[in-house]
């Protein structure tokens, strides 16, 4: 990960999913943070990837409270060790049954931000991320 | 004439009592905060006497229930007469699913349907498109032709229930409210006999949720007058729109900006209508609205009262309508999804039944109350049922029933009432002043005052300035989940099966002039649901018809903030 840079980072949300208050909430609270946040709107993992890439991001925020994370966030990490990119991290925000988080974990997703998460826990993790 | 309540040599002998009072006894208290005041950031005093509804006159500015300004109640005998509808929404997995959930609640006492669909179908996706198989079936039913709409309702008296199709976007309820037409002229039954809400909210496609391709503001807008336009001239008893001030709100509007909000929408339908050469009271009877109730109580109260009186002068000063039930703000309310909290969640039930409570007592037509385990999952039939009962709970055995707007009267009431009444009147001037919602929607303007509300609604959280108990304060840390969750069915394959055998069996020829015929339509600016309730016969897909809907009127992108 780049370092004494301001931290970029994607915030999408994942496929269909309609709710748009926790993912904007979150963006605006990163960019007030100091952190460049690109806000892609609805994605799938492909367009995920390519647009991380394409933006050189350090962190993908990943955000959902459809109940589709499962299917669609470790398809993110995947997507991303198949084009062979290792520095951009990736973390997940939204409404999560609390057996997913051990799950989502293991498939790769560095953190997990279930509903009344603290903002300011949200961005000191985003910032501890970048240092490591 | 003189005709205030209140004599004026008394107010102010009140006035200087209460200052009086105020001094000697309330301000020498310690451990007072310094500013009191309501979710939506109105100051709240201490105390609230005659003093403060000075120039308050009953018969102007109450009056009696079913009569102007409604403020009381639309109805004059109101829960005596008729109790509120408990209408639980419930959706999910195939509809062969769905409809079992549908029936269960009927049995239950439930006196009406509320069925919500899909992420996919809200946003006029089929089961098989690429992008959307990680979400088919969740969050509502999965619908893609007409069959599934004929699988939802199998063996339940559409003639007899009313039914509410929570058909979000105007896009989708197009195809969703013409299949569920198409189907009930199957069965025999006509059009006129059906009763029922569709939502078909335009905002719901371009600002309050936002999805990529969606229609432009003007044509999503149109679509959805197109229903209501249907609807006026065939389908008297439904409700062809429903104001959803509820997703305004839980997007991140405040109370009165969720009301301004609906009323501003519903200026907007009425002008498009009259200009469409349509009475005003031919279609205003069967405008519905859809509002939330949030946490706190005296302001929602408030904001329902509030919204009656606004909606009746709008409608008798701007549009000239003289149907009393052109006047009446009637309403559905569901519970804050987003006040529910995932720590802690069987605390869910008690503030689902306060905030059910503030509905009653405002006056609500209607009622939705979440599940204790909404912020998780998709309700279970333990957690929908208990939700049901807390209606039944509070109809049956908390009396609140027995008089007609209990709190009316109340300084405190009154006088919040008459401040969000100001509030409300002055986001409504300045969306006139934008040049009506539709422009509001195109320039951005909402975008940016929603996102600003639930903005500042975070931070009051974070900071401890708004106490949410489990989230920051009354904590159990490293809970365990006292609730079982629900587990979605398997939904995509079974409806990527059938469709599979529709796209087979069906007349190709027919698919073809039926999609052809649509986009003519879109191009000649003609009455698109005149046309889909026939053509939906042909089992088109929804995706087919939002495609052909999109190929016409484009996509856009919502103005980011």
């Amino acid at each position: 990960m780049k370092t004494n840079q301001r931290i970029r980072i994607l915030m999408v949300r994942l496929g269909m999913d309609a709710h748009w208050r926790g993912s904007m909430v979150v963006a605006r609270a990163l960019r007030d943070a100091g952190m460049e946040v690109i806000y892609g709107g609805n994605q799938m993992p492909m367009n995920i990837v390519r647009m991380a890439i394409q933006e050189d991001v350090d962190i993908i925020g990943l955000s959902s409270l459809s109940g589709n994370h499962m299917m669609l966030a470790p398809e993110v990490v995947k997507l991303l060790k198949k084009e062979k990119v290792h520095d951009i991290k990736v973390v997940f925000g939204g409404t999560v049954p609390p057996d997913d988080v051990p799950k989502l974990k293991k498939a790769g997703i560095v953190e997990v931000f279930g509903p009344g998460s603290s903002l300011r826990k949200i961005i000191s993790c985003i910032e501890s991320l970048k240092n490591n | 004439m003189k005709t205030e309540i209140f004599d004026k040599k008394r107010l102010k002998e009140i006035k200087t009592k209460t200052a009086e009072w105020e001094e000697n006894s309330y301000s020498c208290q310690k451990k007072l905060k310094k500013k009191y005041e309501t979710l939506s950031g109105f100051d709240v005093k201490p105390l609230y006497t005659p003093d403060d509804l000075a120039g308050f006159d009953y018969l102007r500015d109450l009056g009696f229930p079913g009569e102007s300004p409604f403020i009381r109640g639309v109805h004059p005998t109101m829960y005596r007469g008729r109790t509120w509808t408990h209408r639980q929404l419930a959706g999910f997995g195939p509809p062969e699913e769905t409809n079992k959930r549908y029936k269960f609640l009927l049995q239950q006492g439930a006196s009406g349907i509320n069925g919500v669909f899909d992420y996919p179908t809200l946003r006029g996706y089929s089961s098989d498109d690429p992008d959307v198989y990680a979400d088919v079936g969740r969050g509502g039913v999965a619908i893609d032709t007409v069959d599934d709409m004929r699988i939802l309702f199998d063996g339940i008296p559409i003639d007899q229930v009313s039914v509410s199709l929570v058909t979000c976007q105007p896009i989708c309820n197009i195809s969703m409210q013409s299949m569920y037409f198409a189907n009930a002229l199957d069965r025999g039954i006509p059009l006129d006999r059906l009763a029922g809400t569709s939502q078909n909210d335009f905002l719901m496609e371009t600002a309050t949720t936002i999805a990529p391709g969606v229609l432009p503001p003007q044509a999503s807008f149109k679509v959805s007058c197109d229903a209501i336009e249907f609807c006026t001239k065939n389908a008297p008893r439904w409700n062809p729109i429903s104001f959803a001030g509820y997703n305004y709100r839980e997007a991140g509007c405040t109370a009165p900006q969720e009301v301004a909000l609906v009323i501003a929408h519903a200026i907007a339908c009425s002008e498009e209508m009259l200009k469409r050469g349509i009475e005003i009271d031919s279609f205003a009877n069967r405008l519905s609205f859809f509002l939330s109730a949030h946490n706190d109580f005296f302001e929602e109260i408030a904001k329902y009262r509030a919204a009656r009186r606004i909606y009746c002068s709008i409608m008798k000063k701007r549009f000239n309508a003289r149907d009393p039930r052109s006047l009446m703000f009637r309403f559905h309310v569901q519970t804050a999804g987003v006040a529910l909290t995932a720590q802690q969640p069987l605390n869910n039930v008690a503030r689902a039944a306060y905030h059910a409570l503030a509905a009653v007592l405002g006056g609500a037509q209607s009622v939705h109350v979440d599940a204790y385990d909404e912020a998780l999952c998709t309700p279970t039939e333990l957690s929908s049922v208990t939700a049901l009962r807390t209606q039944q709970i509070l109809q049956n055995e908390t009396g609140v029933t027995n008089t007609i707007d209990p709190l009316g009267g109340s300084y405190f009431l009154e006088s919040l009432t008459n401040r969000m009444e100001t509030e409300i009147c002055g986001i409504l001037d300045e969306i006139d002043s934008l040049g009506g919602l539709v422009k509001a929607v195109e320039n951005g303007w909402i975008h940016k005052e929603i996102a600003e509300a639930a903005y500042k609604y975070q931070w009051a959280i974070e900071n401890g300035e708004m106490p949410i108990v489990g989230v920051n304060c009354f904590k159990i840390e490293d809970e365990v989940l006292p609730i079982e969750l629900f587990s979605s069915p398997e939904t995509l394959k079974v409806q990527k099966k059938k469709l599979q055998i529709i796209k087979k069996k069906r007349n190709a020829a027919e698919v073809a002039r039926s999609l052809d015929a649509i986009s003519r339509c879109c191009e000649k600016n003609g009455n698109l649901m005149e046309l889909m309730v026939g053509a939906v016969k042909s089992h088109l897909t929804e995706g087919e018809i939002s495609q052909a809907l999109k190929r016409v009127y484009g996509v856009w992108d919502p103005p980011l903030f």
